[in-house]
C-alpha cells in the first residue's frame, strides 16, 4: 500500500476458534487514489494461557512457506514479536471466507460439498507431503537426525508436556501409552513437512471445497504418518468416516492414489496411538493452565469431558480392555 | 439448612449469567464465554452431586483390585519392573485412613504399563483389565463421552 492514507480498524471483534490463540476479526480500511479501500483480516495473539505452548514466528514462517508454495493457506502478512506493541507477540493475515466447525466434518452438509472437500482435504495433505523443506527454508524447524528420529522425538516431546501438566495426577491408561510408545518405536520412509493437527475443524470451506487449512502452529518435520493418523483418529467424528468425510478405507486408498505412497499400517497406528495420547495432554495442559489460572478461557475446564473417549480409544488400541 | 443451597446458588448464577448478562453482550466471542460459563456451573452442579459417589467407588475398586493381584501371589509378578513393591505401596496405601488414593493410582499405572507392553501373567493382567474396563465406565456416567463434532 504504497500511496495508502491513514489506516482504519473496522469492526474489531474477538471471535472463537483456534484456542491456542487469541483470534480477532477486523477490516482495515484505508484511502488510496482518492479511493476507500477495504481488506478483511485476522489478528492472532498469544494467549496468558491455552491449550498449546508455541512459537509465534515459526507460526507464520510456515504459513509463510505455504503460502509460496501455492498451498491452501491464509496469506501471512505481518509479523510482530516485540510485546510492547500490544503486550503480546502477534500476526496478521487475510481473512478468507469460508466457514468451519469443531471436529467432525458437518454431516448436514451436501455430498457433493463433502466430495470437494474430501478431495481437496487429501489432496492438500499430498502437496504438503511433496513439498521440498529445504526449498521452502522449513530446515529451521529442526531436521530429525535419521529416519527413527520422528516417532521417538514426538513421542517423547507429548511425554514431557503431559510430565509438566499431569499435576501430579497419574493417568494409567497414559502412563502406559506413552511406556508403549516408548517401546515400539518407527522408522519413518522419508521426512515431510508435518502440519501437526492436520483435521476436519481446522480448515475453511464452501461448497467449492477448502479454501485455507488452518492453524499451523505445531508444524514439524517428520514421519507423513504422523498427519494421516491424526486425520483419521476415530475421536474427530467416531463413526468409521475418517474426519466426518469418507469411510476410512476409502479415505487412506485416496491418500495412496493421491501421493503414490502406500499406508504403512504399523507407523498409521503408532501415530493414531500418539495421537490419542497426545489430545490427551493437550486437554491437560488447558486443564493445568485454568487451574494455575494463566486462562480464563472458560472452555478450559470442559476438556476434562473429551478425556473418556480418548482413554477408551487408547484402552482399546493397547489391549488394555 | 442453610439456604440458598450450593445447588441453588449455582442455578441462580446461571440465571443471571443469561437473563442479566447475556442481553448486555454483542461480542459473539463473549456471548460464547458466557455460554461455556453456564455449561461450566451445570458441569460443577453435576460433579458435587456425583463427584463423592465417583470416588468412593473408585477407592474401593482400586483397594479390592490390589487386593485381589495380592491374593493370587507374588509368583504372577515379574522380579524385575517394580511391580511388587507397587503392590506393596498400594496396600499399604489402602490401609491408611484416609487412603491414598494418589498413591494407588500411581501403583495402577505401574500394572497398566506392564499390561500394554506384554509383561503380566494372565491372572494378573486380567484383574488391571476388570479395574481399567470399570474405570472408564464410571469416568463416562461421571463425565459423559464427549467428542468434538459428532
Amino acid at each position: 500500500m504504497p500511496h495508502a492514507g491513514e489506516h482504519r480498524v473496522v469492526g474489531l471483534k474477538r471471535i472463537s476458534g483456534g484456542s491456542s490463540r487469541e483470534t480477532y476479526a477486523f477490516d482495515l480500511e484505508w484511502s488510496e487514489d482518492g479511493q476507500t479501500r477495504t481488506r478483511p483480516l485476522i489478528g492472532r495473539r498469544d494467549p496468558t494461557g491455552g491449550l498449546l505452548k508455541s512459537d509465534r514466528e515459526r507460526e507464520f514462517k510456515v504459513i509463510d512457506a505455504m503460502h509460496r508454495a501455492g498451498l491452501k493457506v491464509p496469506e501471512p502478512l505481518y509479523l510482530e514479536l516485540d510485546a510492547t506493541v500490544m503486550d503480546r507477540p502477534f500476526f496478521i493475515m487475510h481473512r478468507a471466507a469460508g466457514r468451519t466447525g469443531m471436529g467432525a466434518f458437518a454431516a448436514a452438509e451436501a455430498e457433493s460439498t463433502r466430495a470437494k472437500v474430501t478431495d481437496d482435504f487429501v489432496g492438500e495433505l499430498a502437496r504438503l507431503q511433496s513439498l521440498d523443506y529445504r526449498k521452502y527454508g522449513l530446515k529451521s524447524l529442526g531436521v530429525p537426525e535419521n529416519l527413527q528420529a520422528p516417532a521417538r522425538m514426538q513421542a517423547a516431546h507429548w511425554n514431557e508436556v503431559y510430565d509438566r501438566d499431569r499435576m501430579g495426577e497419574h493417568y494409567p491408561i497414559l502412563d502406559a501409552a506413552f511406556a508403549w510408545l516408548k517401546a515400539n518405536p518407527v522408522a519413518s520412509d522419508r521426512i515431510v513437512v508435518v502440519h501437526g493437527d492436520y483435521r476436519s475443524g481446522n480448515y475453511l470451506y464452501d461448497e467449492n471445497g477448502i479454501i485455507a487449512m488452518l492453524d499451523w502452529e505445531m508444524a514439524h518435520l517428520g514421519d507423513p504418518m504422523e498427519d494421516l493418523g491424526w486425520a483419521s483418529m476415530k475421536f474427530w467424528g467416531r463413526e468409521e468416516l475418517a474426519g466426518g468425510l469418507l469411510e476410512r478405507e476409502a479415505f487412506y486408498q485416496l491418500y495412496e492414489q493421491k501421493t503414490g505412497h502406500p499406508v504403512d499400517r504399523k507407523r498409521l497406528f503408532f501415530y493414531q496411538v500418539l495421537g490419542n495420547a497426545k489430545m490427551a495432554v493437550i486437554c491437560l495442559t488447558g486443564i493445568h493452565d485454568f487451574v494455575e489460572q494463566r486462562t480464563s478461557d472458560s472452555v478450559m475446564p470442559f476438556l476434562e469431558l473429551l478425556l473418556p473417549a480418548l482413554f477408551e480409544d487408547l484402552a482399546n488400541q493397547l489391549e488394555l480392555i | 439448612m442453610l439456604r440458598p443451597t450450593l445447588n441453588e446458588l449455582i442455578s441462580g448464577m446461571q440465571r443471571t449469567i443469561m437473563e442479566a448478562l447475556m442481553p448486555e453482550l454483542s461480542s459473539p466471542y463473549a456471548q460464547g464465554q458466557a455460554m461455556s460459563a453456564i455449561g461450566m456451573l451445570a458441569h460443577a452442579a453435576a460433579a458435587l452431586e456425583s463427584a463423592p459417589a465417583y470416588d468412593a467407588a473408585e477407592i474401593k475398586d482400586l483397594h479390592a483390585t490390589f487386593k485381589a493381584i495380592k491374593k493370587l501371589g507374588d509368583r504372577h509378578l515379574p522380579k524385575k519392573g517394580g511391580l511388587r513393591g507397587a503392590l506393596g505401596r498400594a496396600i499399604r496405601a489402602a490401609a491408611k485412613t484416609p487412603q491414598d488414593r494418589r498413591e494407588m493410582e500411581a501403583a495402577m499405572s505401574a500394572f497398566a504399563v506392564a499390561v500394554a507392553l506384554g509383561q503380566l501373567d494372565d491372572p494378573v493382567a486380567r484383574h488391571v483389565r476388570g479395574y481399567i474396563r470399570r474405570n472408564l465406565e464410571r469416568s463416562r456416567n461421571l463425565l459423559g463421552g464427549l467428542i468434538p463434532g459428532a
